[in-house]
């Protein structure tokens, strides 16, 4: 079974130190961003800014809560942008992140709209640009560490172990503070699950997590694309044989009235081949 | 040996007050050919940040529009290849070189529109090594490099005729029916594909476009597309070359297209009864209406190529530029217009990109037009002596 993240947003305080750590870990240079009104900077994850912590005011039932939530990439378990990506430089590895390998991206951006969460960006203010978003630590994780926020979390709103053992676990806190939550694992199932598992005291949509369905977003995809070389066979079997019985029917209505027509060099010669 | 290969006859000469109006419009295509290529140098070497309104939120722009446009309509090629050698449709043969020729060019085109869409334009090669076969753009980028290859042997003996060179024709036309099925094998392939390559985007393309058989959609689309190109460019190249327009090749393909597109719009609406989406349609929303406009433009051009006006020159040509603005329009309503795009999503094209991408456009009309003129655009009868 592979790693997963719990993030419980009830834990959380909002102090970003996550976030620092993120961009600490990975080298990621600042961001030029403007106040828009909201401790939430800069406000959405891009090619320097991996994981973020969103700040919205939910009202639920007239109570005013005030809630932090990290946001990057899930991690899925069918990672859509893996599955888009044309040179397969996004793959889902046996630990669990969904990796990139830099050296292999054109730059086609499809991974951007393969991704249901819009995770993936671009750098656009590149010359040659690549695409960023979280990797999970994967080299953290190859070493035996944690992910670097989750190692920075003062409140253990984040936690790291198997995917089975925090499902586990969230489940238990589901069931032993049933009032502090709404019981909602987000990613557990989520476009065929995710590495990202979320707990919250408010819906998910109401923080502007999107609704989706269990299948996964690749499964039409994967479907037809695996027909590929059966479409390609079929099709040349099918012009061929059409080929063959047009041209055989047009030799045998030339042959019955050969002896009359043969008049032109082209029906002289087919009728010799 | 002596040569029975008839060189093309020097466009006659036509009346003075046309050789000017040509000539203005030769010296706009190429002026603006110069500037689209100095502006997509300027693209290459600046990045896409400076000279593009692209964005996380809007990542694919016109560039990436057109492109999809551009291929369905250099379906010409294999159609008309398709229509000649496989289901042998001789009298069609006149129309095939044109189109076959525009294929090239369009295919060409293609090629330097997805170079200044990629952000790293300088490894566009990386697919040759790494392989993912569930990618659709994987397979895509693979069967346009193949079918190019395809197009360009299809195309060789346009020239070599022209340079009187026989052994070299001779040797395509001994191919050439292998080589047609491969072309109409790659074509099926990647047509459709470009409909598949919409179907992992179930959350960000609305629904109304959103559908399983969008590949088989595609795939009838480009054929749409094919003939109606070739339902303009044939009579045009004949015009040109001063020959007549064979009686019976436009008013043939406007029935084809008119079948294609009854096939296409009944699959298009039993799809979307189906699915229940029919409410949507009447929601007379932005998605709705764009899709009234789609659907009216295709059976528009579907009702003039059914009635008795497709024998018409006029009509022919209105009607071929309906489904082209259908087939256009689908393209852009798949990419762009009827993409549900995250918060604060805006696009309104740069400066750069319109520049670079007219000067793509007017390339092809261009060099098409060149072509018309100097290659062996008419069968020379290559394939009687050669092709048994
Ligand atoms: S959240 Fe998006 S980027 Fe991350 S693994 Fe899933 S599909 Fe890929
Ligand atoms: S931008 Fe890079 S990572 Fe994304 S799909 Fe294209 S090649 Fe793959
Ligand atoms: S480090 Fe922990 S407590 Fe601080 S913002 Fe991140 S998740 Fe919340």
């Amino acid at each position: 079974m592979s790693n997963a993240m719990l993030i419980d947003l009830t834990r959380c305080i909002g102090c970003r130190g996550c976030q620092a750590a993120c961009k600490q870990w990975h080298d990621l240079p600042a961001e030029s961003t403007r106040n828009l009104g909201s401790y939430q900077n800069p406000p959405k994850t891009s090619g320097k800014t991996w994981t973020l912590i969103s700040f919205d005011e939910i009202t639920v039932d007239g109570q005013l809560d005030w809630v932090f939530a990290k946001r990057q990439c899930m991690h899925c378990q069918h990672p859509a942008c893996a599955s888009a990506c044309t040179v397969g430089a996004l793959h889902k590895t046996a630990d669990g992140p969904v990796a990139y390998d830099a050296a292999k991206c054109i730059g086609c951006r499809y991974c951007q709209y393969a991704c249901p969460y819009d995770i993936p960006a671009y750098e656009w203010d590149q010359t040659l640009g690549l695409i960023g978003k979280c990797d999970f630590c994967v080299d953290r994780q190859a070493a035996g560490l944690e992910p670097a926020c989750v190692k920075a979390c003062p409140t253990e709103a984040l936690v790291f172990g198997k995917r089975s053992d925090l499902l586990a676990e969230a489940r238990r806190r589901l069931a032993r503070t049933p009032h502090n939550y709404v019981q909602h694992i987000y990613g557990e199932h989520e476009a065929g699950g995710a590495s990202m598992l979320y707990l919250s005291s408010v819906p998910f949509a109401s923080l502007g997590f999107p609704t989706l369905a269990a299948e996964p977003a690749t499964a039409y995809t994967e479907l037809i694309m695996r027909q590929t070389p059966g479409i390609a066979l079929g099709v040349a079997a099918g012009a061929s044989a059409v080929y063959w019985i047009i041209r055989r029917r047009q030799m045998m209505q030339e042959q019955a009235a050969a002896p009359a027509t043969v008049t032109t060099a082209e029906s002289a010669e087919e009728v010799q081949s | 040996m002596n040569l029975a290969i008839p060189t093309p006859r020097a466009p006659a000469q036509p009346p003075r007050p046309r050789v000017s109006g040509r000539a203005a419009l030769i010296a706009g295509l190429l002026l603006l050919t110069l500037i689209g290529g100095a502006a997509s140098v300027y693209r290459l070497f600046t990045g896409l940040g400076p000279t593009t309104a692209l964005s996380d939120e809007v990542p694919w722009g016109i560039w990436i529009g057109f492109d999809f446009a551009l291929i369905a309509f250099s379906g010409a090629a294999f159609t008309m290849a398709g229509l000649v050698y496989i289901l042998q449709r001789e009298s069609y043969r006149p129309a095939m070189r044109p189109a076959i020729l525009f294929g090239l060019l369009g295919y060409i085109a293609v090629l330097v529109l997805l170079l200044l869409d990629l952000g790293r334009w300088d490894r566009f090669w990386s697919f040759f090594i790494n392989w993912n076969v569930h990618s659709p753009l994987f397979e895509i980028s693979w069967c346009i490099v193949l079918y190019s290859t395809v197009l360009m042997i299809e195309f060789s003996p346009q020239l070599f005729e022209r340079l009187g060179k026989e052994r070299p024709v001779r040797w395509v036309y001994r191919i050439v029916i292998p080589l047609v099925i491969a072309a109409v094998t790659l074509s099926s392939l990647h047509q459709s594909t470009l409909g598949t390559l919409y179907l992992n985007m179930p959350y960000r393309l609305h629904p109304l476009w959103y559908s399983p058989i969008l590949s088989l959609l595609f795939f009838l689309s480009s054929i749409v597309a094919g003939l109606a190109v070739t339902l303009l460019i044939y009579p045009l190249a004949c015009q040109i070359r001063g020959k007549p327009v064979a009686e019976g090749i436009p008013a043939g393909l406007a029935r084809g297209a008119a079948w294609m597109l009854l096939l296409y719009a009944l699959l298009r609406l039993g799809d979307m009864a189906l699915a229940a989406e029919l409410p949507a349609l009447f929601a007379l929303d932005r998605f709705s209406l764009l899709m009234w406009l789609e659907l009216g433009l295709a059976l528009a051009a579907m009702a003039i190529f059914f009635s008795r006006e497709r024998e018409r020159r006029g009509w022919q040509r209105v009607g071929a530029l309906l489904a082209l603005a259908h087939v256009l329009l689908n393209r852009f309503s798949a990419t762009l217009f009827a993409q549900v795009a995250p918060e604060g999503a805006s696009y309104f094209p740069h400066a750069l990109e319109w520049l670079s991408t007219l000067g793509v456009l007017a390339a092809v009309a261009l060099a098409w037009y060149l072509g018309v003129r100097m290659l062996s655009i008419f069968d020379s009868h290559s394939h009687a002596k050669f092709h048994h």
